[in-house]
């Protein structure tokens, strides 16, 4: 199955490794969970030698193991869980992951959006139906959340804080109450919630302002925040780990030389203290510089030498890319990149030469065409 | 047989399965066994220790109640010991501390040294140092190397002052900020050091202990199974972490070097006082950290039969010992432990000690901590425990997991009920539900991490999951207020009784002011002076201690102290508690906060880099903070020497800006100068005048320190002439000056024209020629720049600087001028003070005051020039006196060459002037004038 999907989430993707897990798990679980929470956390952080066991699972989300061990220990109580960070800091890949690992299903997802209605978080119907048959549960269309209460699993909240507050605010029912009543039903007119069932939002936290959380919503949500990752050896990990994931999903073979990967990972290291220490926003690149704006400037070189070049990921491919992703602003951006060039990788490519020079070759020939 | 057979050949059977015995495995574990055992089989009673352990503290107190030793020797530098007594006046932790500021032996420039040693109440070394000092007839013997050794063995830097840096902080939240900062740059000393030397080991360690960083391992692992160990469990288990930690260590590690030597140091002074006092060892406790414990050094034991170990001298640096504030986290950043740690190891002893029903051992009239009646001496003694014979715990102890405690519901209830009212004090929405929340999250927590009982620390990652949200509403977040909830941080003081004489004199001399000085706090104090003299003297300290002591010790917040000011009313913010260490550290200088300064000024003139303008700056705090006329001419005198020796003009300056404020309060305040600035002033006029020439042709001397140096010259002339000075040496010294750069020269025509040697009019025709001549004209604006300097020695030429500024806005052309702009507002804010006042009074009397006026108004200098009076000649009066001059014209012929009139005489007597009366009156009465006349020989 997991073939004949563009992306398969990640239930199906580690289905054998879950099922190993549930078969050798015999710690106590909360609730329907299917893994005791020792072995959630052994399934997103990967297992050591140590643990004694007889195959290894790999790690699939990295960071700090504190953060892990609070988001479960959050699940296994009555409050919501929120993963508040800056974009592209994994908060999302941790929701899919503890909620395959939970309840096998990661796909119970409202996104929310300006659009967002309470609709999409309680229940709609289906019109034609109701003409037909009249309001009935069979003509009322589940939420996703309304799923995962009546199942028992875990339900996903993407970009909580997207959606307006009155959105939002539905939600402080269904996590205090633990029920959602269908007022147009005379009989059957209350859907409970299953032991088991949670939910994970996610929250950017450069969108802090444009619908803040009520301090009731507040209050039935713990907070984990998950920072950005700065440690170079860790990121070089993540970047690896999910570019290996692209290319088997694009089915490439292609090689990432180390050395690139170490030009990438210092080029947005310098971009990273250059924006701490700008003054303004007009001297900042509007891109956050997170892990998974790295992973896109490497997919996109990848991709671009594949169909485009001579299936060898060269450092002029690659420097194109970065200032492909980053360039968004028409002048502010460019500038900074340019910036960038002149000041930082020219010196670089004169002096440790190497790939350098063909990055900055690339970066400069981007650069002129944009501009 | 050996007790410890059986595990030995456990852990060579484990080694064997796991690495084929093939390494250093098989090696490193049967060591540690051996370690163990040569440990227990000592016949020194070996207590290990670990630092900041509750266990140990625990352990120790438990030991000292069953054993009554009668002498007890204690890993801590042996010349701390006198200090020790004086810990019970202070409020723990306090820190003992030695200082050295006089060095000898030691590289210059690396003082001052610093040592210092925290206590804690919860430390083991608490109880031992308690139990002997409170028991009648037992010694307690510090055996450690002494202060001085302490630097000589440290490895020294090429250059830059010895001592290693405090160890990194394990998380990066930096300390409390100055809490943290109370042991300043002193290097630490504690008994028990105990952690691994490899950090990788460490690393492995917190890795697969799934713990963030030491302390929680310790606590986990050592700590907390330890607790209610019975003594020999905890003394075996303790000296195998010990020889772990010993033997995995990098190889050629230096500080086991020293380990080692400290060693032999502490063995050899226990044989000695054990030669000595005639002791008998059974009856003897040594109490080092564990890893000191397991020590495989000759000299280790009683029954060593190594060559004796000779103790180097100590060098000739005197050494000042004394008691300083600490804090928990003063002793987290000093000694590299985790934030929170010392609280978290403070509370848990706490707990520990009244769970195990054991009274700990405390110093008589020790202040605050818990305060409990009953003393340890209220126990009965229990009769001694003979030694029994070391039977093998550790096999138990390592097969089976340890016991922890099951978990104690009030205890976290407490905890959870605390934090969220802590939380709500500090702006957050927390709740009762917020309360139940973090219960069940740090049970579930702990159970994540496979414990019974939720850590503090599990504790801490509950309530930050359960209230904090996404901002910190306050000044702390979740996890500072779990700190202070879990004892927070301690903050030691020394008590009244164990200050250095300088800090209770400060202490007794504040007293009017009627204000707690140990408050941490900061605390305003409003001095009316004119209503209550009798807080003068205080006001004085105050303006001492603000010299002397950090700066926001003492603070003014109204009220300055300057020369010739007499203070009404001060207003002062005052921080001494906070800032007790510093007041402890003046004390190793001196017995009253005067002499020190006197000292500090005296090193400060007598430094072998202070000048003129840095002894006079010491006479003027001399006069503000210290008075008399004793000192103020020791130093006064020195700066005549200094001045009279120096070979550069640099801070002439600086030395004209502050004679002139000491001149003005002499004169002020006294009949007469002292000899001293008399002194400086002839110097400074001879001084200045030889080296006037060299300073206007040399290229580094500034244009303002020539400026400086005329200004010397020209506004003290009339003193140092008075006082026999000879003005031809100035002239002589203008003359010879033969300046390049056009500042200078501009400064040396000003010169010139003060001193009459250069007419105003020739002055303004050279100023006009270089504005018409299209060559120099990029460098007038330097010329100008020489002007404006010139303003301040040469003030009589202000009309003229103004005019020549004018002329240049309205010539000069721009791309000349506007460069320039910058530095002449540059110069003038510099020197405001001296230069801006008389050019801007000047400037005022020069142009129009109103626009109207402008239309009409013609610059002074372009106004046609006055025609040139003619020499009026005044008919001389008639009679005696003109007759006289008549007779005798040489003298007014030569006066009028020399004012440049031609001498005119009337061909006669002409008529007769003056007034008729007169002239009727002196007809009348000719006898008068006839006798003035015969009397002049007319």
């Amino acid at each position: 199955m997991t073939n004949e999907m563009l992306r398969a989430p990640a239930e199906v993707k580690y289905a054998e490794e879950l099922d190993w897990l549930e078969s050798i798990d015999d710690g106590p679980k909360p609730f329907s969970w299917r893994l005791s929470p020792r072995m959630v956390r052994l399934f997103v952080l990967g297992s050591e030698r140590s643990d004694g066991l007889d195959r290894e699972i790999s790690q699939k989300w990295f960071g700090d193991r504190s953060f892990v061990e609070r988001s479960i220990v959050t699940l296994a109580s009555d409050r919501g869980l929120l993963l508040i960070g800056d974009p592209g800091t994994g908060k999302s890949w941790l929701a899919e992951l503890l909620s395959a690992a939970i309840c096998r299903n990661s796909t119970l997802v409202v996104q929310g959006t300006a659009g967002t209605t309470e609709d999409h978080i309680k229940y709609s119907w289906n019109v034609s139906m109701v003409i037909a048959k009249g309001q009935s549960r069979e003509s009322m269309i589940p939420s996703p959340i309304m799923t995962a209460m009546e199942q028992g699993m875990i339900g996903r909240f993407e970009e909580l804080t997207r959606s307006t507050s009155d959105v939002q605010d539905a939600l402080i029912s269904i996590l205090s109450e633990k029920y959602v009543s269908i007022p147009e039903l005379d009989t059957d007119n209350t859907v409970f919630a299953r032991p088991g069932f949670s939910i994970i939002a996610t929250a950017n936290s450069r969108d802090r302002g444009v619908n803040d959380l009520s301090s009731a919503l507040k209050r039935r949500f713990n907070f984990v925040r998950i920072p950005v990752v700065t440690s170079k050896t860790s990121e070089a990990e993540i970047v690896r780990f999910r570019t290996t994931e692209l290319l088997r999903r694009h089915r490439i073979e292609l090689d990432v030389p180390p050395t690139l990967l170490d030009i990438l990972l210092q080029s947005f290291a310098d971009l990273r203290a250059a924006a701490a220490s700008a003054a303004s926003e007009d001297e900042k690149l509007e891109s956050a510089l997170s892990t998974a704006e790295q992973i896109g400037v490497l997919e996109d070189a990848i991709l671009h030498s594949h169909f485009f070049g001579d299936r060898t990921l060269r450092a002029q491919t690659l420097g194109g890319a970065l200032v492909g992703s980053l360039a968004r602003r028409a002048p502010e951006d460019l500038a900074i990149l340019n910036k960038y060039w002149h000041g930082v990788v020219e010196p670089r490519s004169k002096k440790d030469g190497g790939e350098w020079t063909n990055f900055l070759e690339g970066g400069r020939q981007a650069i002129s065409t944009l501009s | 047989m050996s007790t410890f057979d059986a595990l030995r050949e456990q852990l060579l059977d484990a080694a064997e399965a796991f690495s084929g015995g093939r390494d250093a495995l098989p090696g490193i574990l049967s060591g540690m066994v051996d370690d163990v055992d040569r440990v227990l089989r000592e016949e020194l009673e070996i207590f290990p220790v670990c630092h900041h352990s509750p266990a140990s503290a625990l352990a120790m107190t438990r030991r000292l109640r069953d054993k009554r030793p009668k002498v007890v020797y204690l890993e801590l530098c042996e010349d701390l010991r006198p200090l020790l007594d004086e810990l019970r006046n202070c409020r723990l932790p306090v820190a003992l501390q030695a200082f050295a500021t006089d060095l000898d032996g030691f590289p210059p420039g690396s003082g001052p040294l610093s040592v210092v040693a925290p206590v804690t109440e919860a430390s083991a070394e608490y109880q031992a140092i308690a139990y002997a000092l409170e028991t009648p007839g037992v010694e307690l013997v510090l055996v450690d190397r002494s202060v001085d050794h302490v630097f000589q063995w440290l490895p020294r830097e090429p250059d830059g002052p010895a001592g290693p840096e405090p160890a990194a902080p394990e998380d990066d939240t930096a300390g409390h900020g100055e809490e943290a900062a109370l042991h300043g740059d002193a290097v630490g000393v504690e008994i028990g050091d105990l952690r691994p030397r490899f950090a990788e080991l460490e690393a492995h360690l917190l890795h697969h202990g799934k713990v963030r960083h030491w302390s929680e391992w310790w606590d986990q692992y050592v700590e907390q199974p330890l607790t209610g160990a019975d003594y020999g469990t905890y003394r075996q288990a303790m000296a195998l972490v010990g020889s772990l930690f010993r033997r995995l260590r990098p190889s050629g590690d230096d500080r086991l070097a020293r380990d080692e030597e400290r060693e032999r140091y502490m063995w050899t002074r226990i044989r000695e006082h054990l030669a000595t006092s005639g002791a008998d060892p059974a009856d003897c406790l040594y109490v080092c950290g564990a890893f000191h414990a397991v020590s495989r050094v000759a000299e280790f034991g009683l029954a060593s039969e190594a060559p004796p170990y000779t103790v180097t001298p100590r060098t000739a640096t005197r050494w000042l010992y004394g008691l300083i504030p600490s804090s928990h986290s003063a002793i987290e950043a000093q000694f590299g432990l985790a934030q929170g740690s010392v609280s978290i190891a403070a509370a848990t002893w706490a707990k520990a000690a009244t769970r195990g029903g054991v009274t700990p051992y405390r110093l008589q009239g020790q202040k605050g901590g818990r305060t409990r009646s009953r003393a340890a001496k209220s126990a009965p003694p229990a009769p001694p425990v003979p030694r029994e014979p070391a039977a093998d715990r550790l096999s138990g102890f390592l097969a089976t997991p340890p016991a922890l405690d099951g978990l104690d519901e009030d205890e976290l209830r407490g905890w959870c009920v605390d934090i969220v009212r802590l939380a709500r004090r500090n702006g957050y929405l927390a709740s009762t539900a917020d309360a139940i929340a973090v219960f069940e999250t740090s049970i579930l927590l702990a159970g994540l991490r496979g414990r019974a009982r939720p850590t503090p620390y599990d504790f801490q990652d509950a309530a930050v999951t359960c209230i904090e949200k996404d901002v910190v509403p306050g000044r702390r977040d979740v996890r500072r207020l779990c700190e202070i909830l879990l004892g927070g941080d301690r903050i030691g003081t020394v008590g009244y009784d164990a200050l250095p004489p300088l800090a209770q004199d400060v202490y007794d001399r504040l007293a009017p002011l009627g204000l707690d000085l140990s408050r941490r706090t900061q605390q305003r104090v409003l001095l009316d002076l004119v209503a209550n003299p009798e807080l003068v003297p205080c006001s004085d300290l105050l303006w001492t201690l603000r010299y002397l002591l950090p700066d926001d010790a003492v603070r003014p917040i109204m009220g300055a102290r300057r020369l010739g000011e007499r203070p009404i009313q001060e207003s002062w913010d005052l921080a001494i508690g906070r800032h007790q260490r510093s007041i402890i550290e003046l004390g190793y200088e001196g017995v009253t906060i005067e002499q020190v300064l006197e000292q500090r000024l005296r090193r400060k003139v007598w430094d072998p880099r202070a000048t003129a303008g840095v002894a006079l700056a010491a006479v003027e705090d001399a006069i503000l903070y210290l008075g008399g006329r004793r000192f103020t001419d020791e130093l006064g005198n020195r700066a005549v020497e200094l001045l009279a020796a120096e070979r550069t003009v640099d801070d002439a300056p600086e030395v004209l800006r502050r004679i002139r404020r000491l001149l003005a309060h002499y004169r002020a305040t006294e009949p007469d100068l002292p000899a001293w600035c008399e002194a400086f002033v002839t110097a400074g006029y001879a001084h200045y005048c030889t080296l006037l020439p060299t300073a206007f042709a040399d290229d580094d001397t500034g244009v303002r320190q020539v400026g400086a140096m005329l200004g010397f010259l020209f506004t003290l002339e009339s003193l140092a002439l008075s006082l026999g000075c000879d003005r031809a040496q100035l002239e002589l010294a203008v003359r010879q000056s033969h300046p390049e750069a056009p500042a200078k020269v501009a400064l040396l025509w000003a010169a010139k024209t003060q001193l009459g040697l250069l007419p105003r009019d020739e002055l303004r025709a050279r100023c006009d020629e270089l504005l018409a001549n299209p060559l120099v004209v990029p460098a007038f604006p330097l010329y100008l720049s020489g002007f404006v300097q010139a303003l301040e020695p040469v003030p009589a030429l202000a009309p003229f600087v103004v005019e020549v500024l004018s002329k240049a806005f309205a010539r000069l052309p721009d791309p000349v001028l506007l460069p320039w702009l910058p530095t002449l507002i540059t110069t003038l804010r510099r020197h405001a003070v001296e230069l801006v006042p008389v050019l801007v009074r000047e400037a005022g009397r020069t142009f129009p005051g109103t626009l109207a006026e402008l239309d009409a108004w013609t610059p002074p200098w372009e106004r046609p020039a006055a025609p040139a009076r003619a020499a009026r000649s005044v008919p001389a009066q008639s009679g005696p006196v003109a007759g006289l001059l008549v007779r005798h014209p040489q003298a007014c012929d030569a006066v009028a060459a020399l004012l440049g009139c031609a001498a005119e005489w009337p061909a006669d007597g002409g008529p007769q002037a003056g007034d008729p009366e007169v002239r009727g009156l002196l007809a009348r009465h000719p006898e008068t004038a006839g006798a003035v006349a015969a009397l002049l020989g007319g």
